[in-house]
């Protein structure tokens, strides 16, 4: 991962692998949205599936998150039966970049690097992301396509920013740290 | 647990099961792109028969949907509402347009009016319009379908591998799921109401980690099949699932590009054209009584200064 240029761990490679993982971690975010959290009002609940964009990302780069969170939403949509909201789908893909964004600033999970400092920007980013997706994105894409209510979609984004938030650092960092110790002591062998 | 998936998985009898891919999805993207373009009832009305025709016509178990839209119905329409009550209760004036009072609350902070319960009225029937299209879509479709549509719509093949082996892992994964979580509970982790909502959150993460290694460590052995298989080998690749059309493909075709036609038509003379100075139409009201009222919203605001 580390010997790698920026646009590829950006856009990351897309061999069959990749696409593999994309696809269970869209399945994965499916089922952790339909039977992982709890409903608080439309299309908002405390839920645990935007921890895949941060495993996807850790492992693969963070278009392969966005991809998997996008992708998850729209079969989340349609195998939860309330309807197609692409407004959240592409606030996900947004807000799952910038989760997704770990190997770029060197938190290589894979080779088990990731230290506080990295656990720092993490959260950083996390923030931001969250902030720009569903502050911005979404609301303005709800009303271009569906003209609801921006007082409530305002209230249900910014619900919706703090709960992944919540749970992308409370959830997401023990796991992340989990995931480098576990890589770590498989990667000490060297090559000569 | 199988119980309230509707995907399916085999080809159904039906004429519209027997149906391409493409066909399929072609008439999904334009009734999509219909509901969400209009929010007028004269219009959402129709579509709504339309899709409640085509799942009558597969003959399906109506179980799960009924219990999802149940559940739909009370989490997103009824609790919606109370919460809009709440918030907005000039939504009415804001998308409709004007305030007939029909009740107001002793303390006059909250208050109903004719156009309130309208807009109520369409964005419950906008809602139940897409939710019975993606029910008529998701049961119509298999996942190889599914994907053999899309790439005929122009998406890269691996955008369509995506989409269709993690439409088919979903039974697999919410199945290791369900198990993870019950062996954890009956190791005595809770999960319920009785523990706090920090110490839920804390229980996840011992639920969610076996659960990404499981998944993840399928990885491996499903990429290595499809290499051993020459996947992503060549620029284009054809579909098991596409097959020679039947008899009622150029109809449905024919219908869906009639239909898209007349979304355009609709969105180009009654939205950019001649747009109605509100959200919704409403029967009792003429253009001449509508209240136009500013968005009160800084970001909107913004936009308009540029």
């Amino acid at each position: 991962m580390a010997n790698k240029s920026l646009g590829q761990k950006l856009l990351g490679v897309w061999n069959t692998k990749t696409i593999v993982a994309v696809a269970i971690g869209a399945a994965l975010f499916g089922v952790l949205m339909n039977y992982g959290g709890i409903p608080v009002f439309t299309n908002t609940s405390l839920t645990t599936a935007m921890i895949v964009p941060v495993v996807v990302g850790a492992m693969y780069g963070p278009l392969p998150a966005a991809v998997a969170a996008g992708v998850g939403n729209v079969i989340a949509d349609l195998i939860g039966g309330w309807g197609m909201w692409f407004d959240w789908s592409i606030g996900n893909f947004v807000a799952a970049f910038f989760v997704g964004l770990l190997p770029v600033y060197g938190a290589y999970i894979t080779e088990g690097k990731f230290t506080v400092k990295h656990a720092v920007i993490y959260a950083l980013c996390c923030i931001v992301g969250n902030g720009l997706a569903f502050g911005v994105v979404t609301p303005i894409l709800t009303t271009l396509f569906y003209g609801g209510d921006l007082n409530v979609t305002f209230l249900q984004a910014i619900w919706g920013s703090l709960s992944n938030i919540l749970v992308e650092v409370v959830v997401g960092l023990p796991i992340l740290f989990m995931l480098a110790k576990r890589y770590a002591s498989r990667s000490n062998l060297e090559e000569e | 647990m199988n119980n309230k998936l509707v995907i399916n998985y085999i080809p159904g009898p039906t004429v519209l099961h027997k149906l391409t891919g493409f066909t399929k999805v072609l008439l999904f993207l334009v009734m999509t792109v219909a509901i969400i373009a209009t929010y007028d009832i004269r219009i959402l009305i129709p579509l709504l028969i339309i899709n409640i025709i085509e799942i009558i016509s597969m003959k399906p178990n109506y179980k799960p949907i009924c219990t999802m839209f149940l559940i739909t119905f009370v989490t997103v329409t009824l609790l919606g509402n109370v919460m809009l009550f709440i918030v907005s209760p000039d939504a009415g004036l804001n998308n409709v347009g004007a305030n007939n009072v029909i009740w107001t609350s002793a303390n006059g902070k909250f208050y109903l009016s004719k156009e309130f319960l309208w807009y109520m009225l369409a964005v419950f029937i906008k809602r139940t319009t897409s939710f019975a299209s993606v029910m008529a879509f998701a049961l119509a479709t298999t996942p190889s379908e599914f994907a053999s549509g899309l790439n005929k719509c122009g998406l890269p093949y691996k955008i369509c591998t995506i989409v269709s082996l993690a439409y088919r892992t979903i039974p697999d994964i919410a199945n290791d799921f369900i198990n993870i979580r019950n062996s954890m509970m009956m190791r005595g982790v809770e999960l319920s109401k009785k523990a706090s909502v920090g110490k839920r959150l804390k229980n996840t993460v011992l639920i969610l980690v076996p659960l990404i290694f499981t998944s993840f460590g399928k990885v491996s052995s499903i990429a290595n099949a499809m290499d051993l298989r020459g996947y992503g080998k060549n620029k284009k690749r054809t579909w098991y699932a596409e097959h020679e059309q039947t008899k009622w493909d150029p109809v449905i075709r024919t219908l869906t590009v009639m239909l898209a036609v007349a979304a355009v038509y609709y969105i180009i003379r009654y939205r950019i054209i001649d747009p109605w100075p509100v959200n919704i139409w409403c029967p009792w009201l003429s253009r001449d009584e509508i209240v136009q009222t500013e968005k009160e919203l800084f970001i909107l605001n913004w936009f308009k200064k540029q």
